[in-house]
């Protein structure tokens, strides 16, 4: 029922032990909105996601112990290695 | 699955939780077969810690039959629901939990249990907490308003389970978490609706 409503990793986690008639049992789920799938893909709304991988994007970039124009250099040099194209 | 109910039948039905927690608002004690107020809190584990910095007569309130907050963390700003929070002690303890920063909201059926609810907040120093009148079925909030939503003991009485969940789904943020704790049948349905109807808050 609750994957019907569009929840996912939808789980069965425990039973309470607070069984409030002999034919009920109390038990425990949790349930989350959206998920990691399995190929590694953060499904949620595009704004949401978009937003979230500026943040990550701020964040990689951000001048540290490295400074960004370094940081984008290794960025870059990674990304050739790899053999992503421009 | 899910039993379809008649308009009559809705309201027996509706009448009757009604009839049984307006006593439970009064006292949970002696009313379920399973340890109540702070009892209950320990035999379901709930944080000591929490538990320390609310009132006894409030935790006395208590009737849950789990503890939700064993599924997963609430955490500092966070927004919660609690659905069917009764006299509002898991309200209160997770607003110990998300802070001064966070806010959590309880929303229940029961004009006495909310009366009971709001006589408790004034007890304990929570400043992040509103009470709400209103039903699981038609949640009062717009679509993803909540980082979590809790419940404890309540979907097993609503009829139209599959409509709330979906409401549920609505109103959380698309990084939202439901933690539920609650009954389940584990026998057969009863085979007519009238017994269902009569039966149903027991």
């Amino acid at each position: 029922m609750l994957n019907e409503a569009g929840f996912v990793d939808v789980e069965l986690v425990d039973e309470t032990g607070f069984n409030s008639s002999p034919v009920t049992k109390g038990v425990l789920f949790r349930a989350k909105k959206f998920a990691i799938s399995d190929f590694g893909r953060v499904e949620m709304e595009p704004k949401d996601a978009l937003s979230k991988y500026q943040e990550f994007f701020n964040a990689a970039y951000a001048e540290g112990t490295i400074d960004r124009k370094t940081k984008h250099l290794i960025a870059l040099g990674a990304s050739l290695a790899a053999g992503c194209g421009p | 699955m899910e039993t379809k109910f008649n308009s009559d039948e809705r309201k027996r039905i509706r009448e009757g939780i009604k009839e049984k927690y307006k006593r439970v608002a009064i006292s949970p004690e002696g009313k379920f077969t399973y340890p109540t107020g702070r009892a209950g809190l320990e035999g379901q584990k709930y944080d000591p810690e929490i538990l320390r910095r609310l009132p006894e007569d409030v935790l006395a309130s208590y009737c849950g039959v789990g503890n939700p907050f064993s599924l997963g963390p609430v955490n500092k700003g966070e927004a919660v629901l609690d659905i069917g929070c009764g006299a509002g002690v898991d309200t209160f303890v997770a607003a110990n939990m998300v802070g001064p920063e966070g806010r959590v909201t309880g929303i229940d059926l029961i004009p006495e249990m909310l009366e009971q609810a709001r006589t408790n907040l004034e007890k304990t120093s929570s400043k992040n907490v509103t009470f709400k009148e209103g039903s699981a079925e038609q949640l009062p909030f717009p679509d993803g308003t909540f980082d979590v939503v809790i419940s404890n003991g309540v979907f097993n009485l609503i009829p139209e389970k599959g409509k709330a969940l979906r409401g549920v789904f609505r109103v959380l943020k698309s990084s939202g978490r439901f933690l539920l704790a609650d009954q389940i049948l584990m026998g057969e349905m009863p085979g007519d609706t009238e017994s269902m109807v009569t039966n149903w808050a027991r």
